[in-house]
């Protein structure tokens, strides 16, 4: 019987490629006897399509509270004028 | 329909702080995510005349940011890789803090009642965000390209110079154990 340890890596794994056939029975018989690695296989596809969804955005997980530092912004607008000077001439 | 571009003076009023925090949330550096909100509106700068208004304004500028940001990583994948990936893996057979000798979890997790009904909360979603930022920066950046970003596992050892798939997959799941683990201490138990 494979260990907790095994199977974290394993449910890990099946989100990155496709399991042997031992690796899935394996993980099969585990996770039908040990409840804390089934939530945390659980855990791991929540976190992996919620994730996924936002990456699919152009949301982020910031909030919009996080700002561009007002010091940079005026470096950039700095910078992009410059280089704007200079496509039109 | 075709899109059209604004002027590019409109760009930083209009996107700066969108694009900012999509860097954010990937680098999780304030100053290399400030550099890229520069990089790329002037990356932007060049490009507009071959702008084809196949997209809006914004997903082509995120677009163009999202370039700069896997250029980025790939440069700070060139300062220290190998030794860090090595240490990883050496850990990871270890089972170093999360697992006991016989290979048991040594943190009893709590399991979520409804994660589905949590994941929609907006709070969840900032201690998500937080856990992420702490993994080191490597296994931050490896988790974000795969999860985030959706890439190919050998994209991202390409990317993020990893010698091996196998190196590539025990830090992922060094990284998911990490991050479940600092779910369940600041989110899960609150």
């Amino acid at each position: 019987m494979l260990s907790c340890k095994e199977v974290s890596y394993l449910a890990s794994q099946k989100l990155d490629q496709n399991l042997t056939r031992w690796e899935r029975v394996g993980l099969f018989f585990h996770l039908s006897m040990c409840g804390v690695c089934r939530g945390y296989g659980r855990d791991l596809m929540a976190i992996r399509e919620k994730l996924r969804a936002m990456g699919a955005t152009e949301e982020t997980l910031l909030s919009t509270s996080v700002t561009l530092p007002e010091q940079s912004r005026e470096r950039i607008k700095e910078a992009m004028g410059k280089a704007l000077q200079n496509t039109e001439t | 329909m075709a899109y059209e571009l604004s002027s590019p003076d409109q760009w930083l009023p209009l996107y700066g702080d969108i694009l900012y925090r999509y860097a954010m949330a990937r680098v999780r550096n304030p100053d290399v995510a400030e550099d890229l909100v520069q990089d790329t509106l002037l990356a932007g700068l060049k490009a507009k005349d071959n702008y084809a208004g196949q997209s809006a304004e914004q997903t082509w500028l995120i677009g163009i940011l999202k370039h700069k940001i896997i250029d980025s990583f790939r440069q700070s994948a060139r300062q220290k890789t190998e030794e860090f990936d090595e240490q990883m893996v050496a850990l990871e057979d270890e089972g170093a803090d999360f697992f006991n000798q016989k290979g048991g979890w040594q943190t009893g997790f709590s399991t979520w009642a409804k994660p589905e009904q949590s994941m929609q909360q907006e709070q969840f979603i900032n201690v998500l965000q937080e856990c992420i930022d702490r993994l080191p920066s490597r296994m931050s950046q490896l988790f974000v390209l795969r999860e985030l970003e959706g890439m190919s596992n050998e994209e991202i050892c390409e990317v993020m110079s990893i010698s091996s798939l196998n190196n590539l997959w025990v830090m992922l799941s060094r990284a998911r154990v990490q991050l479940r683990h600092c779910l369940d201490i600041n989110w899960i138990n609150q």
